[in-house]
């Protein structure tokens, strides 16, 4: 590795200071205060008691929501990551393609990226009302259906939509994770492989899969952190209702601090949140570092 | 040169050909459309069933039947009784005596009737027959040779086949949504009166199609009692030129599988695209139309009416450059403090050799896992306590140390990729190593510095959470909290929010597309996500 020595030892930690008292006073020590707040008493009213052990915890287990939204979260997380990767990596295959148009069907690609989460959701949110809402309007333009379908008739169908947007934002993120992997691959690795006579499949399976399966193990890592950390869609959407029964963990928290003044079970619940994250964060780092060593 | 095999599968091909359009044709002259309509309705208040006038009437009505019947209809006479007592305590009754009549009509019925789907129609059929003696001249004598030895005049002939029944199949579908439209839809709104414009001769077209004309100022009734069953049948006319089409291939390329797929990959392309542009087709038309319109069940077109680009001006009324404001403020602020941090220490990162190195770079990584959002109880004890809260200042320390883990993986990577040479020679020539940086490096890292810069504007631009908990006062909300003021509980004004969204949006696009190509490269090293 080419480096310029720096004359005085302390030299690199001054380059580096700016950069970790970012983080330590706006990442850490929330963190921290997240912590010392989960085990302590904290009244409806905001006021901050003494330390009352794993008390917030047992409150936040018996909530009578926590099971749904637990299983709500395990069931958001799953079905966007799992049905965005898939996606995402079919769409990338097709965009690794050349064809005419590729640039402009990538530039189309990155649109629901760049969008605000609040704004993608408030924008299928009148898509799908059933009133008025455009899917209707142009299903009825079209005579594919004879009258309007309402397309929210539980709160079940409401949260599968929502998973429905989830899987709409987060599919360009995969793509182009995967279709950086696969522009990294050595093209004559195919053509040998053709020579060998080896079909669409097994050329998949043998080539394709596990050369780009640390980008899409990047991507599947991220998005399970970021899909997880969700906040707007589901706020946006429905807010939860009826009844917490289409709250996520998050959008669950931030009801239960922001409005309806639990903040005890609330900071409970962020740090059983965190140390989920952690995990995650724990396999996403062991990653990128063996990834950061092989280079 | 000549290859007898190819004459067998070429022959095969055209008869292919040849089948798949006149199983198009025997499908299209079909009885596909079944229509049940009333004819003749006559209603008979004051009568009971049974007594003289009901007699009287009842005669008439089959008299009427029997000059139907007489023309060749198909009719059937149906009567409805409705008994209710009146305000004095009487009762009285209605019969509604309808003469019924049930017929079909094949696709070629359209021919003639100047409807709009009638065009289309033609267009099939022309494509069809125009496909069909392309192929057929275009075989002439050169069933036996290769496609690529092809005489000019062939190939040519056999290409416009493959591209009129191409045509011919894209058609189909849109004849078959016109029809459905205009029988579904279109009579009810001219008889509910919702559209007036063009009512006249849609009915005239419709009586010919379906009387010959002979209901005259009747139709609007008969139109109202009409009742349609579409045969599903009629898409089999896909499938029927579909194989005709694959033929065509056949005879034009040769390699039939290779040009399917290609047509295949175009089609998953453009479905794809279309999916994605079409919650933006829908917010970038609602953005323009009126209230009324934005609520109208019964909306019709594709595009607002009229466009109200008074949406835009009102708008600015409302606050939202205030909150445009705000954001610029927020985001511009945080991407300059994540560089100002971000730079230095991806530069030590990049060419320093230290204690500590890798666990500056898992801290690093980890701060990236933790979205603010479960922290969120803690920031805002933070911004508390630090007397931030409420404020701009505070939204955009917030999104730079946020997004700080990006900045640093990112401009390390592409420090890192730039040879340190040049930066040698001007620490050499006497320059500090803030001058090496600043003079040297930064204007080579141009491009992964500006992808870097852009990426973190448009994550703090984009930010919802912190800004709806951190902030609460109208004055200082970013946009994307400003604009959740259009869709409060009680009253949605969807014409403003989309207004709103689509001018925090188009910016923020046009600067991602920018930067895709870029960040593509940094991203499965470094983990980026808005």
């Amino acid at each position: 590795m080419n480096s310029i020595q720096g004359k005085r030892k302390w030299e690199p930690y001054v380059w580096l200071l700016p950069s970790i008292l970012l983080i330590s006073i706006f990442v850490v020590f929330p963190i921290l205060i997240v912590f010392k707040l989960s085990f302590s008493e904290i009244t409806p009213g905001g006021v901050i008691g003494g330390f009352i052990g794993f008390r917030n915890f047992t409150d936040a287990v018996k909530l009578p929501a926590f099971k749904t939204v637990m299983m709500n979260t395990f069931w958001w997380v799953i079905s966007v990551v799992g049905l965005s990767t898939l996606l995402g990596f079919i769409i990338a295959m097709v965009l690794n393609q050349q064809f005419r148009g590729r640039k402009i069907a990538r530039s189309i690609l990155v649109f629901p990226w760049a969008t605000s989460l609040v704004i993608q959701a408030s924008v299928w949110n009148y898509i799908i009302k059933y009133e008025y809402g455009n899917l209707n309007n142009v299903l009825l333009n079209l005579g594919i259906v004879g009258q309007a379908i309402n397309w929210r008739t539980s709160y079940t169908v409401e949260f599968i939509w929502e998973c429905g947007v989830g899987i709409f934002v987060t599919v360009p993120f995969v793509t182009f994770c995967v279709l950086s992997g696969l522009q990294s691959i050595d093209g004559s690795l195919y053509e040998a492989a053709t020579v060998d006579g080896a079909g669409f499949w097994s050329k998949l399976w043998k080539i394709t899969l596990p050369l780009v399966r640390p980008s899409l193990t990047v991507s599947t890592v991220l998005n399970i952190i970021y899909v997880f950390n969700s906040f707007p869609i589901v706020y946006t959407m429905t807010k939860g209702a009826p009844a917490h029964k289409t709250d996520t963990m998050i959008t669950y928290l931030y009801m239960l601090s922001f409005y309806e003044r639990k903040k005890g079970p609330a900071t409970a619940l962020s740090v059983i949140g965190f140390l989920i994250l952690c995990l995650c964060a724990g396999i996403y780092m062991v990653t990128v570092m063996r990834k950061e060593e092989e280079s | 040169m000549r290859d007898p095999d190819l004459k067998k599968a070429n022959r095969l091909s055209l008869l292919l050909l040849v089948l798949g359009i006149v199983l198009a044709l025997i499908l299209m002259s079909l009885p596909l459309y079944r229509f049940n309509a009333a004819v003749y309705i006559k209603k008979s208040p004051n009568t009971f069933v049974g007594d003289e006038k009901y007699l009287a009437v009842k005669e008439e009505v089959e008299t009427v039947a029997e000059g139907y019947r007489a023309q060749g209809f198909d009719v059937e006479l149906d009567e409805d009784v409705l008994t209710r007592v009146n305000s004095k305590g009487e009762t009285t009754s209605l019969i509604t005596f309808t003469i019924n009549e049930s017929f079909s009509k094949n696709v070629f019925s359209f021919l003639g009737s100047g409807l709009p789907s009638e065009t289309v129609l033609i267009l099939i059929l022309a494509m069809t027959a125009l496909a069909l003696g392309c192929a057929l001249l275009g075989c002439r004598g050169e069933m036996d040779l290769p496609q690529r030895y092809l005489p000019r005049r062939s190939a040519l002939l056999r290409s416009l086949a493959c591209a009129a029944l191409l045509v011919a199949v894209l058609a189909v579908p849109v004849f078959v949504l016109m029809n459905n439209y205009a029988f579904s839809r279109q009579i009810s709104l001219y008889n509910a009166g919702l559209i007036e414009e063009g009512r006249e001769a849609f009915f005239a077209k419709m009586d010919r199609l379906l009387f010959s004309g002979q209901m005259g100022e009747g139709i609007g009734s008969a139109l109202a009692g009409l009742d349609v069953k579409h045969a599903p049948l009629i898409w089999m006319l896909i499938p029927a030129l579909l194989v005709s089409l694959l033929a065509a291939i056949q005879l034009r390329f040769g390699a039939i599988r290779s040009t399917l797929l290609r047509g295949l990959l175009y089609l998953f392309v453009i479905i794809v695209c279309l999916v994605t542009l079409y919650p933006y087709y829908v917010m970038t038309i609602t953005a323009f139309r009126s209230n009324a319109e934005t609520l109208d069940m019964y909306f019709l077109h594709m595009f607002p009416t009229k466009w109200n680009w008074s949406n835009l001006t009102d708008i600015i009324h409302r606050g939202v450059p205030r909150y445009l404001l705000n954001s610029l403020l927020v985001a511009g602020g945080a991407t300059v403090v994540a560089m100002l941090c971000g730079v230095p220490a991806a530069y030590a990162m990049a060419r320093m050799n230290f204690f500590g190195k890798k666990a500056f770079l898992g801290f690093v990584i980890m701060s990236q896992m933790f979205s603010p959002v479960v922290l969120l109880i803690g920031i805002s004890q933070l911004m508390n306590t630090l007397h931030l809260n409420n404020s701009v200042l505070g939204l955009m320390l917030i999104n730079a140390a946020f997004n700080q883990a990006f900045a640093v993986w990112l401009l390390r990577g592409t420090f890192v990729s730039i040879s340190p040479e040049m930066e040698q020679a001007a620490l050499i020539d006497g320059c500090g190593t803030i001058g090496a940086l600043t003079r040297v490096l930064i204007p080579m890292a141009a491009p992964g510095i500006v992808t870097a810069l852009i990426f973190v504007f448009i994550n703090a631009w984009n930010e919802y959470t912190i800004s709806t908990v951190l902030i609460s006062t109208d004055a200082n909300r970013p946009i994307t909290v400003g604009i959740t003021q259009f869709s409060s509980f009680n009253m949605i004004e969807w014409q403003y929010l989309f207004a709103a969204s689509l001018v925090a949006t188009i910016p923020v696009v046009i600067l991602f597309m920018s930067i895709e190509k870029h960040l593509t490269a940094g991203l499965t090293s470094g983990g980026v996500k808005g």
